[in-house]
């Protein structure tokens, strides 16, 4: 365990240098989550028309099509991905760190979460693996999902979440879909089985990373030029913000959905509002890059909880080599 | 819905989709030099667009025989008219990425139809203009033998260009193209705000009309990847139906730019029968145009016309507050109602179809519709329409509204025409002793007694025949002329109002004629007059009332004094062609069968059969506009539409069409062009339209009788022409194809589209190195949306074209220079391909424009709303109870509600 100085941090006048990700590789989970080396499960972005607003995200709650996600998958689809990628190039990657996007969200949120959270990392080849310590985030969520009070159960609350995804999203490009099938949405059994996962290289703070992650949806097109800008889309939903609390809570979590986009390059972040109940109100859209500048504008006016180059600095530091000697000892 | 009358009603209803456009205008130095518009300035109009398209045929037309100039003399002077024409069009817009021209190629066969009306009526307009003309000159050469000499009438009388030749498949049509290829490339190498931006050209060579081409440009970008959801489309053009064309796009960011046809317009009119200007056509002396200044160049003071915006998004607001329905068993769906709008504007009238008997634009029906469908929605369990597919149950549903009430409808119409009569010949008696009055008066006004006119008596005479063709109070008539000066049917009308003027003229110099020699007037051109009346009714020409007078005329002894007496006629009595069918009174569906169509009264069957012909038209029309050209040979086999009474079980018909053959230029020239025409044909095929013995000699008749069917001016009645029976026209053909010259071959074969590009252009550099290069990789490749910024389709290499080759002016005069060095690159264009049809949907990321209307224009949109289209009740001819039906409560008009229903 370390101490973190988040006044440090804040005062910092220097972030450490970032490259942007490049995708070079990417996996699918079909609907019944097997794995392919492919992007057949991609998915592009077409929201709820207006005429279709307000949408019951409970709707099909009963039918949803779950992930049993009682087992630890430790990284074992991103390094198959990987090692076929280094098949096909015949050349090993140059990442110094191999993880899943998520643990690097954790390490980039760490200076403003309460939670906690424990990872495991392993060190192969000059290279470390990190991944999430399993049995205390099972634990950690059974504890959650327990003292959970309101008056709609956590499992239907995240269940929104895919909802809206089957909502925003169409299998292929708007041009070659069916009106029916694109009006026929609110009626499709909600999975989250199928998953399109992005693997990328990217640097922070002068560290060569390889991180893997789901994204949602494409806006567009994928570019064929590798390696070349790809405008993705993250979908989210979140409560309609009537009060200053809420709007403090929606600010912390765009901190979260901003560190997940910046982290394999996603440009845009969709939010789905809801009320209370579960009723898509209106979808707004979000530039992940203005987001950051925006954070960095306000620096000074206290509006906004969180600082997006706390959040960098820290996790380049926690992946400095001292700070992980250290832990290893 | 080509009619002139749409427009107006729709900028009446709609106020503020209508916009002026701003418009930079060149500085001109005291020396004389011109510093023109930089169209790399941000637009002044505050906002910037991406595309422009222009239905080509809209510049054309206007450019061929202009109201305000002498027609062009020849096809480079038309050829430079056009460019400078385009060239303020652009400049206005300053389209930041893609300039799309279209030119209109072969046609549907169904819009045949309509075309050869058209140019079979501008051909017998002509040739009666022409015998007037002769008339006119031997009689002046006959009066002033003695004074002066008359010089011959080709050289003083322009040669009027024959409009039908603006036709896919003449070689005018091939002269055009090559202009706008060289044109569009000179520009590319001059304009610096041309060097971003890519231009399409689709000429006469492509099937299809001009601004369906562009709509399937359009459909076929926005269902590529890489387009922009945001794009800003603008489209010149002069049909009143672009802004429906719009709207069936879902693209909101959509702007229809035309010619503002309600701006007074404060030029000098010209005479009609030379084209110059200082004296009217009554003061026509023939003579050659004498020159202003040096260069003949002093027409630069006249005001250009200005433009108008037709904003799409704001049409849209309209529409949304218009066709909401509260309290849907489904959600509503802007864009579905708008395809349902759209699809009811067809009922009252389209290029395909004659509109229904109890549905006139002028009468509303558009809001009869909307009431009807507004009532029914609830009960139809969806949309009227699906992306450009008709629910035909749901059609029958519109259909049996309509029918409710047509009966009324047709017993309003007749009322409130009565109405208008009684009121309008009191009017006219008020008028004629106010003129007899002004008559006596104006011979000691100071503009009398300054032109050296003829005696009192005479001129009197003589103007009092101008006032009553041009000044006939004709409700309506006022905005039907208006519109059609910029609308497509007044240009092809033009001839028309020639014919008119001409012939009142004749009539004029025939009465004068015939007094004793001395008293004969001497025009007076030395000084501009005071103008007559014909001069200041700004856009009387198309009043086909006058050119009825002048028939009248003509038919009447000329030399009697009766004749000017006849023109001081209005339009009563006499001349009302007798309508025998009588709509207002019972039994009229009878009389309407047995007379128009033939057929025996009893004869539902083949009304029912009429009905169905009908609404696979409207089903057709529907494809067209939403998804292309369904067939390419299907017609509406008659010249009348049925009534709404006589669609039945439209939900048992299915209707399906097949693609078909697209017709070569050729025989679509010979399809609608008349004989006299036949200059714009291969000289092979001459002998089939005028040879007695030719095989299909019937289809070129000179003359043919026009039915006013109930209609009072002349060209709003039907042309009952035969119809073209294809296969008879493929066989008569066939023998002399193989006896055309290369040349003419050539012309007939279907070409493809040209992108033309400067080499500053992002996506120059990738397509060049592509096909070019030591290496190139084929000669068609896909765009790579990235570099072409958004355009998407197929380039293949041109034959014969090399990069920074040279650029050849392809007229005689060279009024453009060659460019050596052309910095511009031309390769044919394919537009993407899709299996997949247009959806009426907006595309992901779209951003709405700001709303514009506000509350009380709301208010007012639903205050008009509430009884709109209600006001014919719904009461059956033999029905005589509550014969107010409708003024009272408001009349339900779905599914079993009936009169006083809430
Ligand atoms: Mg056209």
């Amino acid at each position: 365990r370390f101490f973190i100085d988040v006044n440090r941090l804040t005062a910092a006048t220097t972030q450490a240098p970032v490259k942007r990700p490049r995708e070079f590789a990417c996996f699918s989970y079909d609907k019944n989550h097997n794995l392919r080396l492919d992007d057949s499960s991609l998915k592009w972005y077409y929201p709820p028309q207006a005429h279709e607003l307000p949408a019951n995200l409970s709707t099909g709650f009963d039918k949803f099509d779950k992930h049993d996600n009682s087992q630890d998958e430790h990284l074992d689809s991103l390094l198959t991905t990987i090692a076929h990628h280094e098949q096909q190039t015949g050349e090993a990657i140059d990442a110094k760190f191999v993880t899943w996007r998520g643990m690097m969200t954790k390490l980039m949120g760490a200076p403003y979460d309460e939670d906690g959270f424990e990872m495991n990392a392993t060190i192969f080849q000059d290279c470390i693996f990190i991944e999430e310590n399993w049995d205390f985030k099972a634990t950690r969520e059974a504890e959650q999902h327990g003292s959970w009070k309101g008056p709609i159960s956590s499992q239907q609350m995240q269940f929104w979440g895919y909802k809206f995804e089957t909502l925003a999203t169409i299998p292929r490009p708007w041009g070659e879909t069916s009106r029916e099938e694109i009006e026929n949405r609110d009626k499709e059994i909600v999975n989250n089985k199928e998953q399109y996962c992005s693997v990328v290289r990217s640097e922070l703070g002068g560290k060569v990373l390889c991180l893997g992650g789901e994204v949602d949806a494409i806006w567009d097109y994928k570019p064929k030029t590798p390696g070349a800008k790809i405008d993705w889309v993250e979908l989210k939903t979140s409560k309609v913000t009537q009060s200053n609390r809420d709007q403090f809570n929606f600010n912390r979590k765009l901190m979260k959905f901003w560190a997940q986009s910046f982290l394999l390059g996603v440009p845009r972040i969709i939010v789905g509002f809801r009320d209370k109940d579960g009723m898509l109100l209106n979808i707004e859209e979000y530039s992940t890059q203005k987001i950051d500048e925006q954070v960095r504008r306000e620096h000074n006016s206290g509006n906004w909880a969180w600082r997006p180059w706390v959040c960098i600095n820290f996790a380049s530091e926690v992946l400095d080599c001292k700070l992980f000697s250290f832990r290893f000892n | 819905m080509g009619i002139p009358a749409a427009f107006r009603w729709l900028s009446t209803k709609y106020p503020k989709i209508i916009s002026p456009v701003i418009e930079d205008q060149p500085i001109i130095m005291d020396d004389g030099t011109v510093i023109p518009v930089d169209t790399t300035k941000p637009n002044p109009n505050g906002e910037e667009f991406d595309n422009l398209y222009l239905d080509m045929n809209g510049i054309v037309h206007p450019c061929s025989h202009p109201e305000d100039r002498p027609a062009p003399k020849d096809e480079e002077e038309m050829m430079v008219e056009i460019f400078k024409y385009t060239d303020r069009v652009v400049n206005m817009v300053r389209p930041r990425k893609l300039l799309m021209i279209a030119v209109d190629g072969v046609a549907p066969r169904a819009k045949m139809n309509q075309q050869r009306s058209r140019r079979f009526r501008a051909a017998r307009d002509a040739k009666e203009k022409e015998e007037d003309k002769q008339q006119l000159l031997k009689m002046l050469q006959k009066d002033k033998k003695s004074t002066m000499q008359v010089q011959p009438v080709e050289e003083v009388v322009q040669k009027a260009f024959d409009s039908n030749s603006i036709t896919p498949g003449t070689p005018f049509m091939d002269i055009l193209a090559a202009s706008l290829r060289y044109w569009c490339s000179y520009k590319l190498n001059t304009d610096p705000a041309w060097a971003k931006m890519k231009v399409i050209i689709s000429d006469a060579t492509i099937p299809g009309e001009g601004e369906h081409k562009i709509m399937e440009f359009v459909r076929s970008q926005r269902n590529s990847q890489g387009h922009d959801p945001n794009t800003r489309h603008v489209i010149y053009g002069l049909d009143a139906d672009l802004i429906m064309l719009g709207l069936a796009t879902h693209e909101p960011h959509f702007r229809v730019l035309r010619e503002d046809v309600f701006a007074q317009d404060s030029r000098p009119r010209l005479c009609k029968l030379c084209g110059q200007k200082g004296h009217d056509a009554a003061n026509c002396r023939g003579e050659a145009k004498e020159k202003e200044g040096e260069f003949d160049e002093k027409d630069k003071a006249a005001p250009l016309k200005p433009f108008i915006w037709l904003h799409v998004n704001i049409f849209r607001e309209y529409l949304a507050v218009e066709l909401n329905v509260p309290g849907l068993p489904f959600t509503f769906d802007l864009e579905r109602a708008i395809d349902d709008w759209v699809f009811m504007c067809f009922f009252v009238g389209n290029d395909f179809l004659p509109h229904l008997p109890a549905l006139e634009i002028r009468e509303n029906g558009i809001d009869t519709l909307v009431a009807i469908w507004k009532d029914n929605l609830p009960h139809m369990g969806g949309y009227l329409t699906k992306d450009g597919h008709v629910d035909l149950e749901r059609a029958q549903l519109i259909m049996a509204g309509l029918a409710k009430q047509e009966d009324a409808i047709f017993r309003r119409r007749k009322e409130t025409e009565d109405r208008r009569e009684a009121g309008f010949k009191r009017r006219k008696l008020q008028q004629e002793k106010q003129q007899q009055r002004n008559g006596k008066g104006q011979q000691d006004s100071p503009s009398y007694r300054k032109s050296r006119g003829p005696p009192p008596e005479t001129f009197a005479a003589a103007s009092m025949n101008l006032i009553s063709v041009s000044s006939i109070p004709k409700p309506a008539a006022h905005s039907i002329t208006h519109d059609m000066v910029v609308n497509r049917q007044a240009v092809d009308q033009a001839n028309v109002a020639n014919k008119s003027a001409a012939s009142v003229l004749k009539s004029q110099i025939q009465s004068l004629m015939a007094k004793p020699k001395e008293q004969a007037p001497a025009p007076a051109a030395e000084e501009p007059k005071e103008p007559t009346t014909e001069e200041t009714q700004p856009k009387s020409p198309p009043s086909a009332l006058g050119k009825r007078k002048a028939e009248l005329i003509t038919e009447s002894d000329a030399n009697s004094p009766a004749a000017s007496s006849g023109v001081e006629t209005p339009a009563s009595g006499e001349e009302e062609a007798t309508d025998t069918v009588r709509l207002w009174e019972e039994g009229y569906a009878d009389r309407y069968y047995e007379q128009k169509f033939k057929v025996d009264p009893k004869d539902v069957e083949f009304r029912h059969k009429v009905a169905r012909a009908y609404v696979e038209g409207l089903a057709w029309v529907l494809m067209y506009y939403f998804q292309g050209c369904p067939s390419w040979e299907w017609f509406y086999p008659y010249h009348y539409a049925p009534f709404a009474a006589d669609f039945v079980d439209l939900g048992k018909m299915t209707i399906n069409f097949d693609k078909g053959r697209i017709s070569r230029p050729f025989e679509q020239l010979m399809s609608v062009l008349p004989a006299a025409s036949r200059h714009a044909i291969p000289e092979v095929f001459h002998d089939l339209m005028t040879n007695e013995d030719s095989e299909i000699i019937d289809f070129y008749p000179e003359e043919f009788d026009i039915d006013l069917n109930g209609k009072k001016m002349a060209w709003q009645g039907i042309a009952l022409l035969p119809f073209i029976e294809m296969p008879r026209l493929l066989k008569a053909m066939e023998p002399k194809q193989k006896l055309l010259s290369e040349e003419d071959r050539a012309r007939n074969e279907p070409g493809k589209e040209v992108l033309i590009i400067s080499d500053a252009h992002p996506v120059y550099e990738d397509i060049t190195a592509k096909f070019y290069s030591k290496k190139p990789v084929g000669e068609k490749i896909s765009l790579d949306t990235k570099l072409s910024e958004g355009l998407s389709g197929t380039v293949e290499k041109m034959e014969g074209y090399v990069p920074h080759g040279e650029l050849r002016y392809p007229l005689e005069r060279h009024t453009f220079p060659d460019v050596d060095f052309d910095r511009s690159l031309s390769v044919h264009y394919e537009f993407p391909t899709s299996s997949h049809i247009h959806k009426s949907q907006l595309l992901r990321g779209v951003k709405l424009s700001p709303p514009v209307l506000d509350r009380s224009d709301i208010e007012i949109l639903k205050g008009k709303g509430r009884n709109a289209g209600r006001s014919f009740g719904g009461v059956p001819l033999n029905n005589n109870y509550n014969r107010n039906g409708g003024r009272g409560d408001r009349i339900n008009y779905g599914p079993g509600g009936g009169n006083n229903r809430n």
